[in-house]
């Protein structure tokens, strides 16, 4: 096993590729009685198009699939639902499906080996039937539906429908109540056998743990599956300019919603958390708690809060969003603009670029309270390349001229959208 | 056990919670006082005000820069109904001194910072800033309209102003705007001035404590006058409410194209371990992915997204939440109907009430795993007078039996039906 240590927040992370191509990652925490474990493959919803490893023939699956496959997971041909089983362990058991990855997980006290069971049993098990499929239909349309009234989710939907042209992130992860129509089990069976390959999965494991004894106990209870050749994935070219510039929807919201996006370009290199740490100083600077703009905005009573700063990337998307409430959003579009200007004129502040490198810093740090944060942050890490420890080390590597080198490269006005929700 | 209560004066407590399970401390400071119409409003406005500016942090981008250079450590502030009481919340987290780059106090800064922005606000002529109250008083007024973004949390309010109509309990926890517009900035100090000479006070720390931070705070808050405290107990008791013998059918309509479906149920009985029983009910009926609900009104019938149950130990009631599709209303509220009449006649399992119990506990035993959670508990049991420790808190769960249980369920009467529906 390799051993990864961080001396700033005295974590270890024990990593080992198993022989069918599984990464398990163990981070022992042995004052706690939580115990996590999340598993996850490297198929979010961005992934519709692809060539099966097995037969060499190209697929495309309609939209929705990977979030639909995820809800389908937990049924077993006993008829009992893995949910219910993990559940009646006392263990608190979820799932998730993001862009690029789908996860099973479960946090738990007691009964850790007997949800490990259950989790690994399930996971590995797939059972779908016409009947199941048809009535799953039900559930998801009304998900999709709650999403529908839900103004924040439709703000980031419109943001990346203007951000892109063809990146199939601008589709909902949970597809539409046509797309998901056009789901059966053959699809279902033809994304599992290929994603859910060991070759395209990762494990990680948190709490207190012996690392060599829990990496048998995963060993024992893996299914033996034929090895796979690399997954070809087909994504359309995406052009770096933006689709559109602006969505403004209306809904019935007692103060408008704003969302601005800065496309970036993927940067497949190990520049990411060094990028990455950068803008969130930049952003800070720009809109946080002591920045000359949100003391102007607050005061006037433009914003009520620091608006939401967020730069998310995969291995086929990047951009920076900043997203917030405002009864003028168009007012605070036009404020940022003119402050980010400013900034490029003016130049950053030596000692505003310190403090707010020490509260990222300490940000980065909080991260490892919990179990769950930790296993759940690595195994998104892992994912897009990235070793989770590399944040702690590389925030004093940043310098104030390659902040202005980020500043200029990606907060420009051509690759910039905003999305509205305004109120009825 | 590690969470050590000392009163410093009467009325005022320093609760400390010895722990090495984090890599942060965390600090909160409580301000009780009981829930009326008269003061919601200003209870609501004070965390934002004092968050503004303090003596010797007079900006709020002062105080920023001052948390900023501590690590980013983070200040938070709310408005919490709990029973009949209203709290205000102030916290700050801190990374722990063993995790920084390099050798800071930052505990004890921390300490000195929170007691500060509670206690020494910006104080201009006898009176708050104006400039920030009526700020302040601007974005509560957003936040008191801004209630109906959340659906399914509006129902949920929605639901309980109807059960508690009159009541304290039926006020909305940031107030309201007719009171909101009549606030100044003079009157506001003034009654903020009265309400931390009288409200209870508690104090938390949580984290890697030594033995000298007790002195410390006490040494601090030793400006602080000793009162009877003014606050109302949580118990069985105090409670304030009227059980229905209707049903009160509430449907109101928004611009959704999910429904909202609110049940409150009131427990018409009082017995010993009330609170215990309830929670396996509760947790039975609709408070896992095992219960009742869950699986007839989600998995089976395919009629909702999401279908559970919340007890409410402060005021005693159960509600019932639902999302559904709009024309499935009267399906669902039979459907539920029919659960709750399986509860009375005892149709559940002992597997059932393993699951329950086994869920219950598991939450239990996450706490001291989780800083903030484990604040909120004790705080909860200090407001309630009582002092059970997570051993006997197991130990009552597992006592409870399935007679207790249906005779429980045969105690339940639905107060009301509230329905959020479309336009």
């Amino acid at each position: 096993m390799q051993v990864i240590e961080n001396l700033k927040v005295k974590e270890k992370m024990y990593i080992e590729k198993l022989e069918n191509g599984l990464t398990v990652i163990i981070v022992p925490k042995n004052n706690l009685q939580k115990k996590y474990v999340i598993w996850g493959t490297n198929f979010g919803s961005i992934d519709n198009h692809f060539i099966e490893p097995k037969t060499g023939n190209e697929i495309t699956i309609p939209d929705g699939v990977a979030h639909f496959l995820e809800h389908k997971m937990f049924e077993q041909e006993s008829g009992v639902n893995s949910l219910d089983t993990l559940s009646a362990l006392g263990v608190d058991a979820n799932a998730y499906t993001t862009n690029d990855h789908t996860a099973y997980l479960f946090e738990a006290t007691d009964n850790f080996y007997e949800a490990l069971d259950e989790l690994m049993d399930y996971v590995q098990h797939p059972y779908f039937t016409d009947e199941n499929v048809e009535k799953e239909k039900g559930i998801i349309g009304q998900e999709i539906k709650m999403y529908d009234d839900h103004p924040g989710w439709q703000l980031y939907m419109n943001t990346m429908r203007c951000l892109y042209k063809v990146n199939p992130i601008k589709i909902d992860i949970a597809g539409t109540v046509e797309s998901i129509a056009e789901i059966d089990k053959e699809t279902l069976y033809s994304c599992y056998n290929t994603f859910y390959n060991p070759s395209n999965m990762t494990m990680v494991i948190c709490g207190d743990f012996i690392p060599e004894k829990i990496l048998e106990e995963v060993k024992k209870r893996l299914v033996e599956k034929d090895k796979q050749a690399e997954i070809k994935r087909i994504y359309e070219e995406e052009p770096q300019e933006i689709d559109k510039k602006n969505i403004e929807v209306t809904m019935d919201v007692s103060n408008p919603l704003f969302m601005i996006g800065f496309k970036d370009k993927v940067d497949n290199d190990e520049n990411m958390v060094k990028k990455h740490i950068t803008i969130e100083v930049i952003l800070d600077m720009l809109l946080g708690s002591s920045s000359d703009l949100y003391k102007k905005m607050y005061e006037e009573g433009l914003i009520l809060s620091t608006p939401d700063l967020d730069y998310e990337f995969s291995k086929k998307y990047a951009h920076v969003l900043i997203s917030g409430q405002s009864k003028d959003p168009k007012k605070v579009i036009e404020e940022i603009k003119e402050q980010i200007k400013k900034m490029k004129k003016d130049g950053l502040d030596d000692s505003h670029f310190n403090r707010i490198k020490k509260k990222i810093y300490g940000g980065y740090v909080v991260e490892y309270n919990d179990p769950g944060s930790i296993a759940r942050m690595i195994l998104s890490d892992s994912f897009k390349g990235i070793n989770s420890f590399d944040y702690l080390e590389s925030y004093n590597l940043i310098t104030l001229d390659y902040a202005k080198q980020v500043l200029e490269d990606i907060f420009r006005e051509d690759n910039m959208v905003f999305s509205i929700i305004n109120g009825k | 056990m590690n969470h050590n209560v000392v009163e410093i004066k009467k009325g005022i407590k320093l609760h400390i919670i010895n722990t090495e399970k984090f890599k942060t401390n965390l600090l909160a400071v409580f301000l009780t006082t009981p829930l009326n119409k008269d003061n919601v409003t200003k209870n609501a406005l004070i965390p934002a005000v004092l968050r503004r500016g303090s003596e010797n942090m007079p900006t709020q981008e002062a105080i920023s820069k001052e948390l900023e250079e501590m690590y980013g450590a983070s200040f938070n502030c709310g408005i919490e109904k709990t029973g009949d009481n209203q709290v205000m919340k102030f916290y700050l987290e801190a990374i722990s001194d063993d995790f920084l780059p390099q050798k800071e106090e930052l505990l004890k800064k921390g300490i000195e910072k929170l007691i500060e922005i509670v206690f020494k606000p910006l104080e201009e002529n006898n009176s708050f800033n104006d400039e920030y109250v009526q700020s302040e008083k601007e974005n509560l007024k957003q936040i008191i309209e801004g209630k109906k973004d959340n659906k399914a949390q509006y129902a949920m309010d929605r639901c309980v102003e109807i059960m508690y109509k009159d009541k304290p309990y039926g006020l909305y926890k940031y107030g309201d705007i007719e009171s909101l517009e009549k606030i100044q900035s003079k009157d506001l100090y003034e009654y903020y001035k009265n309400l931390i000479s009288k409200c209870k006070i508690d104090f938390f720390v949580s984290g890697q404590v030594e033995e000298n931070v007790k002195e410390e705070i006490t040494k601090q808050l030793d400006f602080l006058n000793e009162r009877e405290p003014e606050y109302l107990v949580n118990n069985a008791d105090s409670e304030q409410k009227d059980n229905k013998e209707n049903t009160e059918v509430v449907s109101e309509s928004m611009d959704i194209t999910q429904g909202k479906l609110v049940i409150g149920l009131d427990i018409t009985k009082k017995r010993d371990n009330l609170r215990y029983i309830a929670s396996v009910y509760n947790s039975i009926l609709g408070g896992n992915p095992m219960s009742k609900l869950f699986q007839n009104v989600r998995e089976k019938e395919s009629l909702a997204y999401t279908a559970g149950s919340v007890y409410l130990k402060p005021k005693n009631n159960i509600f019932i939440k639902c999302g559904i599709e709009i024309e499935n209303y009267e399906k669902a509220v039979n459907v539920i109907k029919e659960q709750l009449e399986d509860m009375k006649k005892g149709n559940f399992s002992d597997e059932n009430i393993k699951n329950a119990k086994t869920n219950i506990l598991s939450t239990i035993k996450f706490i001291p795993d989780e800083q903030d959670t484990e604040i909120t508990y004790y705080l909860g049991q200090e407001l309630a007078n009582t002092n059970v420790d997570f051993e006997e808190y197991e130990n009552k769960i597992n006592n409870v039996t399935k007679e207790e249980i249906i005779d429980f369920a045969n105690a339940i009467n639905i107060n009301t039906i509230y329905f959020l529906t479309n336009n």
